[in-house]
């Protein structure tokens, strides 16, 4: 369960951002997070919850965008997505497979309100 | 609503710690291995064996990660390591700041290798990047053959795998082989070996396998003065 320590993370980033913007209110925060990641959506928008409670970002909404583990096959040469690792290619069943996406442990973007 | 672009990873903080701390490694010619596996997978273990047939060679330094106690620092220490016990409290992975905290004092200079023994969980510390040249697993026969597939990430990472406590194959449903071909799926690059630490099988190969890196990693090390 390392989605606490991801979560303040973070925040830490989102901080540094927003002490850019002093007069600003945080909305939404929106991040990339992978399939092969590790990190769980759910678990991480529970400690978001559980951090931010009482504090400057109480009520800031966390917009997760799930990454579909994707990637393609070298022997038939098709492009495939995964909602998990699995064992090669769905198409020809080819073990030499690349994996181009689906680590992402990413922040994008945050959306803010300027007074 | 106004947008502000970030673009970051999150863990952007920790990599640049250890981008820091792989320097400082370079810097005194050391080679750094990043040991992770569940509990009781036998990493303590197999670092006592290792020193044992190492320690009057090179000077091993080991970073001890462990929720509490310096049980596992004291037992390393018997067979000849030199190093520091880190307790995360609770935390579930070592991070790149709490190894950089502990290295003034080491004596890295004086060094050759680092084992880092990571807490012992499949999953957190796979996404922390410590510094160290060497992200290894070990995944004992008596957890069972189906750990690749359902912990993927850390063998996607792992430049090294460890079958550990083979001594116990006789007594086990694990087909090794099966091991072997969902590792090299996951990751074609990851190299494979097999051992008990308890009984010696296997060792004399994991020891070659360290002399030749550490060997790679003086070779590529700059003269003193350059």
């Amino acid at each position: 369960m390392h989605e606490l320590s991801i979560c303040q993370s973070m925040l830490g980033i989102v901080e540094k951002t927003m002490a850019e913007h002093p007069n600003a209110t945080l909305r939404r925060i929106f991040l990339d997070i992978g399939k092969g990641s590790t990190v769980e959506s759910t678990l991480l928008s529970e400690a978001f919850e559980v951090i931010v409670s009482g504090g400057q970002y109480e009520g800031v909404e966390l917009v997760i965008n799930d990454i579909p583990i994707a990637g393609r096959c070298r022997t038939c040469e098709r492009d495939f997505t995964y909602e998990e690792f699995a064992l090669g290619c769905p198409s020809c069943g080819s073990t030499d497979i690349e994996i181009h996406s689906g680590l992402e442990l990413d922040i994008k973007h945050l959306e803010i309100d300027e007074d | 609503m106004p947008k502000v672009d970030i673009e970051k990873k999150i863990l952007s903080e920790n990599d640049l710690v250890a981008i820091e701390n792989r320097r400082q490694f370079a810097d005194a010619g050391l080679l750094v291995f990043n040991i992770i596996s569940s509990p009781g997978s036998g990493k303590t273990t197999l670092l006592e064996a290792t020193l044992d047939r190492l320690a009057d060679k090179v000077k091993i330094l080991v970073i001890e990660g462990d929720v509490s106690t310096e049980r596992d620092m004291d037992r390393v220490r018997a067979h000849g390591a030199d190093g520091i016990q880190i307790n995360t409290g609770g935390g579930c992975h070592l991070s790149a700041k709490m190894i950089r905290d502990v290295l003034d004092g080491l004596g890295l200079d004086t060094a050759d290798l680092v084992f880092i023994e990571n807490v012992g969980n499949l999953i957190c510390p796979s996404t922390y990047d410590l510094g160290e040249d060497i992200r290894m697993v070990l995944l004992s026969t008596a957890e069972g053959d189906d750990k690749p597939m359902k912990y993927p990430s850390i063998f996607h990472e792992a430049e090294l795998a460890i079958i550990t406590k083979i001594d116990l194959l006789p007594y086990l449903e694990f087909d090794v082989e099966k091991v072997g071909t969902e590792i090299s799926v996951l990751n074609s690059e990851c190299e494979v070996l097999k051992l008990s630490a308890l009984k010696g099988e296997g060792m004399d190969a994991w020891i070659e396998w360290i002399m030749k890196r550490l060997e790679m990693k003086r070779a590529a090390r700059p003269a003193a003065g350059e």
